[in-house]
C-alpha cells in the first residue's frame, strides 16, 4: 500500500482543488445569474418585465380559493389561467415567501398572482432583499384604479401598505367582535355587556351563579390580537418597513392582562384554544359568549364538526371599548392577494386580482369570510342575514370592519407565534399574564431583532 | 462452560425457563401496545366525523357511513388531487429505485471487496455528506437543477433522491461482514473477470441485502416532503407528502382562516394518512420474504 | 489476469490450508480500475447531490449575501442569536435521550425478535414495530395532536396518571425532549429493528448451534456472540442516529403544526437554520449552523467509527 501514497497524495489534492474552483464557480455563475433586468421605475412605479397581453397567467391560490380561479374563467374565458394549489403558507409553513426566494435566487419562476392566507407578507415582498427586485408590484402607482381601492373598507389595506405604498389587495377582514348565545343569555337572565369592564363583572357572575360555562377562551394563538388588539396595547407598533415600537407594560396592556387573568382563574376565560378536543369536550353547550374574529361564525359555531349551535340562537354584539372611550377591535388573519412585480401579462393580473377581490360572483355569491371590499361586503351582509341562522342582525360585523385599530401593524415576524410559544405555556404552568408581559415585550423585541427589525 | 453442562432447559424455545419466558414476554407485550396503539386509534378514526373523533372513546369504531363519507371527501378534495398525487409518488419512487439500485450495490460491493487506492476516502466522504444537515444541501441542489433547466421536471426529484449514501452504507456492511473473500478468490482463480465474479458470484448472495435498500430507498423517497416541495411548482407533479401539507392546510384545526364549504375535516385527513401509507407497507410485506434466515448454501466449505 | 499462486503439483489437504495463513494478496489481485467503474454512477451522483452543495454551502457559511468574503461573521451572529444557546440545550438533551434508548432498546429488540422460532410470529412482530415507521412528517400531524391531549388520547389514563390535564400541560418545555424522543423512537426504531434483524440472520446458525449445545446460555449468546458479531451494524445505528438526533427537525416541526405554534418552530437548531434560510431570508447564517452542526457530528460519530470499527475490512 505505502507505495501508493505518494502518488495518492496529488490526485487527491488535485481532485479537491478541482471540485472547489467547481463550487466556487457555481456560486459566482448564480450570483451573477440574478435578474438585472431595468432599473428604473416602470409606468406604475417598479421596473416591469417585457410584456404580452396573451400570455397565460399563473395564479397560485389555496384550495379554498379554488372557487374563485372557476368564477373568473366563467367570467372571463378570454384570459387563460394556469391555477396552482399550494398550502396558503399556512401555518408557520411560509410556503410563499420561500419559494419566492428561491425563485429570485434562479433568476425565473414567479408566478403572476399568489394568494396568501398570512397577512404579513407585504412586509417582505414589497422589500428588494441582496439587491433582488421586490416580488411584490406596487398597486397604488396607478396599476389598480384610486376608485376600486378607496372602496375598500377603511384600514383594510392597511396590512398591505408599506412606507406609505400599497403592495396588496385585501381578501377578507377578520374583525373580532362578540359573538354571545342569546338563547342561553336570556335564559339566564344576563344583558350583553358594553365594555370590557361590564364583561369582567359578567365573568364573575358566571362563574357564582353558573360554574363551567364560559365567556371567551384566552388558549388560541391569536389571543393577543382579540384582547390586547382591542385594548390599543403597543405590542406590535410598526413604524416602517424595519422599525417597530413595543411597550407591553402601558396601562392599556395591563388593564387587558389583569381582566384576562381574573377570568382565567375564575374559569370563565379558560386556557383553552377553539380548535382543541379539549374544547369540545368540555364546553359544548357552555359557551355563553366568545370573543372572536369574523370567521368563528362558520368555522366554530355553524359548524357541525364544532360547537354546532342550531340556528336562531347566535347573536352578534359590538366589539367592546374600555369605559370612556371610543370603540376599536382587533383583527386575526384575512388574505391577502399579491401581483408580481415580474409578471409578463400585468393587464390580465390586474383583472384577476381584481375579481378575486371585488367582484360579485366570488366574494357575495362565495366567500365564506367578510369581503375586504366595502360594496361586496354589504351585500355578503345582506345574504348572511337572509340566510335565518343569526339570532340578531350583524350590523355589528360592518361597524367593527372600521373600527379596527390602526396601532397594531402586521410585520415579517408572526405575532401569534411568539404569544403562543412565550406565553402559552407558562399560564399553563400557573404564571399569570400580567407578571409576563416584560417576558412577552422581550420575547417580541428578540424576534423582529432577528428579523432585521430596529425596536424602540 | 464444559460439555458435561448440556442442559436440555427449553432447547427450542431458547429463553432458559419460565420466568424468563414470562419476562421477555412482558417486555415484548409493552412494546407492542407502544408500537400499535396510535396505529389503531388512526385506523378506527377514518370511519368516524369530526365531532365523534372527539365525543367517541378512542378505541370504539365509528360507522361505516363514516368510512364513506371520508372516502368521498378525500377524493373530491380538488377533483382527485390525491389519486394525482400518489400516481407522482409511485412515478418518482419507483424512478429512483432503480437508479439507487444500479449505483449502489456495485459501489458497497467495490467498497468492501475490492481494493483501491480511494476507497477509505470514499468512505469517509460518504460518512461526512451523510452528516450534513439537508437544510444546507437544498438550494445548491435547486440551483444546480435550475441551471441544466430541469426545475418541474420529475428528473429533478428522481436524480437527486438517486444518492442514498445510507444504501451504499449497508450493502458496504453487509458485504464485507457476510462474504468471506475466499469466495471471490476462488472465483478468480476460476478465471472469472471481476464484472462476472460481481455478477456471478457476490450478487446473488446478495438478495436480503438488495431487498433491504430497496425497502428503504423507497420508503425514504416516498416519504420525502421537502425535496419535492422545493423542485416542483405546478401542484400536478406534487408527491403524496406535499399534498398532504396542502390537504392539512385546508383543516381548520391546523389553519383557523379556512374554515369554508372546501374545509376538510380530520378524519378525512385521518383517510388520508392511511391511504398514503399502505403502499409502503405492502411494499414492507412483499420485501421481508428476501430476509430469509441463514447464509444461502455456497460458501467455501472449510 | 490473476496474481501469481503457485499452483501446487500435488494436492494439498483441507486442514493444511486453513491451517496456512491468509495469502497477502487478499483481494485476489483484483484490478483496481474495476473498482472505478462499479463505484462510477455512486460517484457521479455523490459530486452532483453531495459533495458540490457540501463546498457550496462551505463557501455560503464564510461570505455575505452579496458574496463577499466575511470570515467567521455569520457564525459569531448565529451563535449570538437567542434562540441558539436555548438550541442548543434542547438538542444535547433529547440525543442523549434517544441515542441511549435507541441503540440499548433496538439491539434488546432485536435479538428478542430473532429469538422467537415461530415464523408468523416473529413476521408480525417485525410488522408492527415496523407500521409506524411508515408515518412521516406530515401524516402523523394529526396523530400526535390527539395521542397527547388528555382528554382524547387513547392513552389518556396513562397521561392523567402522569398529571396532565390538558393539552398545554403536555406541551410545556420541559416534557418536549422525552415527547420528541419518543415519537422519533416510534417511528425510527422499526427500520433498525428490522435491519439488525437482517443482521442477526447473516451469523451463522451452526456457530450459534456450537453455543448452544456448549451449554450457553441465551443471555450469554446474546452478549458473547451476537453483539459481538454485530458490531458494526450497532456502530452504523449508532452514527446514524447521531446524525439524526443533532439534526433534529421533523418531530418539533410537527409538534409545532399540531399545537398550532406552543411548540416554537425554532426548538432545534435545523430549524433554526431553516427559519435563517427561509423566514429570514439569510442562507448565509443557515449555512454556518449547518456546518456547526456537521462538525458537532462528526466529532462525536469518529466515537463510533473508532470503537465500532465501521470502517474495517475483514
Amino acid at each position: 500500500m505505502s507505495q501508493f501514497t505518494e502518488k495518492t497524495q496529488p490526485r487527491r489534492r488535485v481532485a479537491l482543488s478541482l471540485a472547489a474552483t467547481a463550487a466556487t464557480a457555481l456560486v459566482l455563475i448564480t450570483a451573477g445569474c440574478s435578474s438585472s433586468g431595468s432599473t428604473s421605475a416602470g409606468e406604475f412605479g417598479f421596473p416591469e418585465a417585457k410584456q404580452d397581453t396573451s400570455a397565460t397567467i399563473t395564479v397560485w391560490v389555496d384550495s379554498d380559493r379554488q372557487a374563485v380561479v372557476d368564477a373568473f374563467e366563467a367570467a372571463h374565458p378570454e384570459i387563460k389561467v394556469d391555477a396552482v394549489s399550494y398550502d396558503g403558507s399556512a401555518n408557520g409553513s411560509n410556503s410563499f415567501r420561500t419559494k419566492m426566494q428561491l425563485f429570485d435566487r434562479s433568476g425565473s419562476g414567479w408566478p403572476d398572482v399568489v394568494f396568501s392566507t398570512q397577512n404579513n407578507d407585504a412586509a417582505w415582498a414589497s422589500q428588494k432583499t441582496n439587491g433582488k427586485q421586490a416580488f411584490a408590484a406596487q398597486l397604488d402607482g396607478g396599476l389598480i384604479e384610486k376608485d376600486t381601492l378607496s372602496n375598500f373598507t377603511e384600514g383594510s389595506l392597511d396590512p398591505c401598505t408599506v412606507d406609505g405604498k400599497v403592495y396588496c389587495l385585501r381578501n377578507d377582514l377578520a374583525q373580532s367582535v362578540m359573538w354571545y348565545d342569546k338563547t342561553l343569555l336570556d335564559q339566564f337572565g344576563y344583558a350583553v355587556p358594553t365594555t370590557w369592564e361590564e364583561y369582567e363583572d359578567l365573568g364573575k357572575k358566571v362563574a357564582a351563579e353558573h360554574p363551567g360555562y364560559i365567556i371567551g377562551t384566552a388558549g388560541d394563538a391569536w389571543t393577543p390580537e382579540v384582547f390586547f388588539w382591542g385594548s390599543k396595547c403597543q405590542a406590535n407598533d410598526v413604524t416602517g418597513p424595519r422599525e417597530v415600537t413595543v411597550n407591553t407594560t402601558s396601562d392599556e396592556c395591563t388593564r387587558a392582562a389583569t381582566m384576562l387573568d381574573t377570568l382565567r382563574e375564575n374559569g370563565t376565560v379558560p386556557n383553552v384554544s377553539v380548535f382543541t378536543p379539549e374544547f369540545l369536550q368540555q364546553y359544548t353547550g357552555k359557551v355563553l359568549m366568545l370573543q372572536g374574529p369574523a370567521w368563528y361564525a362558520g368555522a366554530i359555531f355553524n359548524n357541525p364538526n364544532s360547537l354546532n349551535v342550531p340556528a336562531g340562537e347566535l347573536g352578534v354584539g359590538a366589539p367592546l371599548p374600555w369605559k370612556g372611550e371610543d370603540p376599536v377591535t382587533g383583527n386575526v388573519g384575512g388574505g391577502t392577494w399579491f401581483i408580481s412585480s415580474h409578471s409578463a401579462n400585468l393587464k390580465a393580473a390586474k383583472a384577476f386580482a381584481e375579481f378575486a377581490t371585488t367582484a360579485d360572483d366570488y366574494q357575495v355569491e362565495k366567500a365564506p369570510g367578510y369581503p375586504a371590499y366595502a360594496p361586496a361586503a354589504e351585500k355578503w351582509i345582506a345574504k348572511q342575514e337572509s340566510s335565518g341562522y343569526f339570532a340578531t342582525p350583524l350590523t355589528a360585523l360592518t361597524e367593527a370592519g372600521s373600527q379596527i385599530w390602526s396601532g397594531w401593524g402586521a410585520g415579517v415576524f408572526s405575532q401569534e407565534a411568539i404569544w403562543a410559544k412565550t406565553i402559552t405555556p407558562a399560564i399553563a404552568s400557573g404564571e399569570s399574564i400580567e407578571e409576563l408581559l416584560p417576558k412577552w415585550q422581550e420575547a417580541i423585541k428578540n424576534q423582529a431583532q432577528v428579523d432585521g427589525y430596529t425596536v424602540k | 462452560m464444559t460439555a458435561s453442562n448440556l442442559s436440555t432447559r427449553a432447547p427450542r424455545i431458547g429463553v432458559s425457563g419460565w420466568s424468563g419466558r414470562a419476562l421477555i414476554s412482558a417486555v415484548l407485550l409493552v412494546f407492542v401496545l407502544f408500537f400499535i396503539i396510535p396505529i389503531v386509534w388512526l385506523l378506527l378514526a377514518t370511519s368516524k366525523t369530526g365531532r365523534e373523533l372527539v365525543t367517541l372513546n378512542p378505541f370504539l369504531p365509528g360507522t361505516f357511513d363514516g368510512i364513506v363519507q371520508n372516502w368521498n371527501q378525500l377524493f373530491a378534495y380538488q377533483d382527485g388531487a390525491v389519486g394525482t398525487w400518489i400516481a407522482n409518488s409511485t412515478i418518482y419512487t419507483v424512478g429512483a429505485l432503480v437508479l439507487t439500485l444500479i449505483a449502489s450495490i456495485p459501489a458497497g460491493y467495490a467498497l468492501a471487496l475490492t481494493q483501491f487506492r480511494l476507497r477509505k476516502a470514499i468512505l469517509v466522504l460518504t460518512l461526512i455528506v451523510m452528516l450534513m444537515p439537508s437544510t444546507a444541501l437544498v438550494l445548491p441542489i435547486f440551483l444546480e437543477l435550475n441551471t441544466v433547466g430541469l426545475i418541474g421536471n420529475p428528473l429533478s426529484v428522481i436524480l437527486p433522491m438517486s444518492f442514498f449514501p445510507f444504501g451504499v452504507y449497508l450493502t458496504y456492511i453487509y458485504f464485507s461482514t457476510s462474504i468471506p473473500q475466499d469466495l471471490l478468490a476462488a472465483a478468480r482463480l476460476d478465471g472469472c473477470g471481476e464484472f462476472q465474479v460481481f455478477y456471478r458470484v457476490a450478487l446473488p448472495l446478495a438478495t436480503p441485502i438488495i431487498a433491504l435498500v430497496a425497502f428503504f430507498s423507497f420508503v425514504q423517497n416516498w416519504n420525502n416532503f421537502f425535496l419535492p416541495f422545493v423542485m416542483l411548482p405546478s401542484s400536478d407533479g406534487y408527491p403524496i407528502q406535499v399534498g398532504l401539507t396542502s390537504l392539512l392546510a385546508s383543516t381548520p384545526a391546523f389553519n383557523p382562516s379556512s374554515a369554508g364549504a372546501e374545509s376538510v375535516q380530520l378524519p378525512t385527513l385521518a383517510l388520508a394518512t392511511v391511504v398514503s401509507v399502505l403502499p409502503v407497507l405492502i411494499v414492507f410485506l412483499f420485501s421481508q420474504r428476501f430476509l430469509v434466515s441463514g447464509m444461502t448454501a455456497g460458501g467455501t466449505k472449510e | 489476469m490473476t496474481a501469481a499462486i503457485a499452483t501446487a503439483p500435488e494436492p494439498v489437504d483441507a486442514t493444511a490450508r486453513r491451517r496456512a495463513p491468509a495469502p497477502r494478496t487478499r483481494f485476489g489481485g483484483a484490478r483496481p480500475g474495476m473498482s472505478y467503474v462499479f463505484l462510477a454512477p455512486y460517484l457521479a451522483l455523490t459530486l452532483a447531490f453531495g459533495v458540490l452543495p457540501a463546498l457550496y454551502a462551505l463557501v455560503l457559511a464564510f461570505t455575505d449575501g452579496g458574496g463577499g468574503f466575511v470570515g467567521v461573521d455569520n457564525f459569531v451572529k448565529v451563535i449570538s442569536d437567542f434562540r441558539f444557546g436555548p438550541a442548543v440545550v434542547h438538542v444535547a438533551i433529547y440525543l442523549v435521550i434517544w441515542l441511549i434508548s435507541l441503540v440499548i432498546l433496538v439491539t434488546v429488540l432485536a435479538i428478542v425478535v430473532h429469538a422467537i422460532k415461530v415464523r408468523w410470529l416473529n413476521t408480525t412482530l417485525r410488522f408492527v414495530f415496523y407500521l409506524p415507521g411508515a408515518l412521516a412528517g406530515a401524516s402523523s400531524v394529526l396523530l400526535w395532536l390527539f395521542v397527547l391531549d388528555p382528554t382524547s388520547s387513547p392513552v389518556s389514563g396513562l397521561l392523567q396518571l402522569l398529571g396532565f390535564d390538558s393539552f398545554v400541560q403536555v406541551i410545556v418545555p420541559a416534557n418536549l425532549p422525552p415527547i420528541f424522543a419518543i415519537i422519533a423512537f416510534w417511528t425510527g426504531a422499526g427500520g433498525w429493528i428490522v435491519i439488525m434483524y437482517g443482521a442477526l440472520n447473516n451469523i451463522s446458525s451452526e456457530v450459534m448451534e456450537a453455543a448452544r449445545i456448549d451449554g450457553a446460555s441465551t443471555f450469554q449468546i446474546a452478549t458473547q456472540i451476537q453483539i459481538p458479531l454485530l458490531r458494526k451494524w450497532i456502530s452504523y445505528m449508532g452514527v446514524m442516529s447521531l446524525a439524526a438526533g443533532t439534526q433534529l427537525f421533523v418531530e418539533p416541526q410537527l409538534l409545532s403544526q399540531a399545537s398550532n405554534a406552543i411548540v416554537p418552530n425554532d426548538y432545534s437548531l435545523n430549524q433554526l437554520a431553516y427559519q435563517y434560510a427561509f423566514q429570514q431570508n439569510d442562507f448565509n447564517g443557515s449555512a454556518a449552523i449547518s456546518l456547526l452542526l456537521l462538525v458537532v457530528a462528526l466529532a462525536l460519530s469518529t466515537v463510533f467509527v473508532t470503537r465500532g470499527g465501521l470502517f474495517d475490512t475483514e
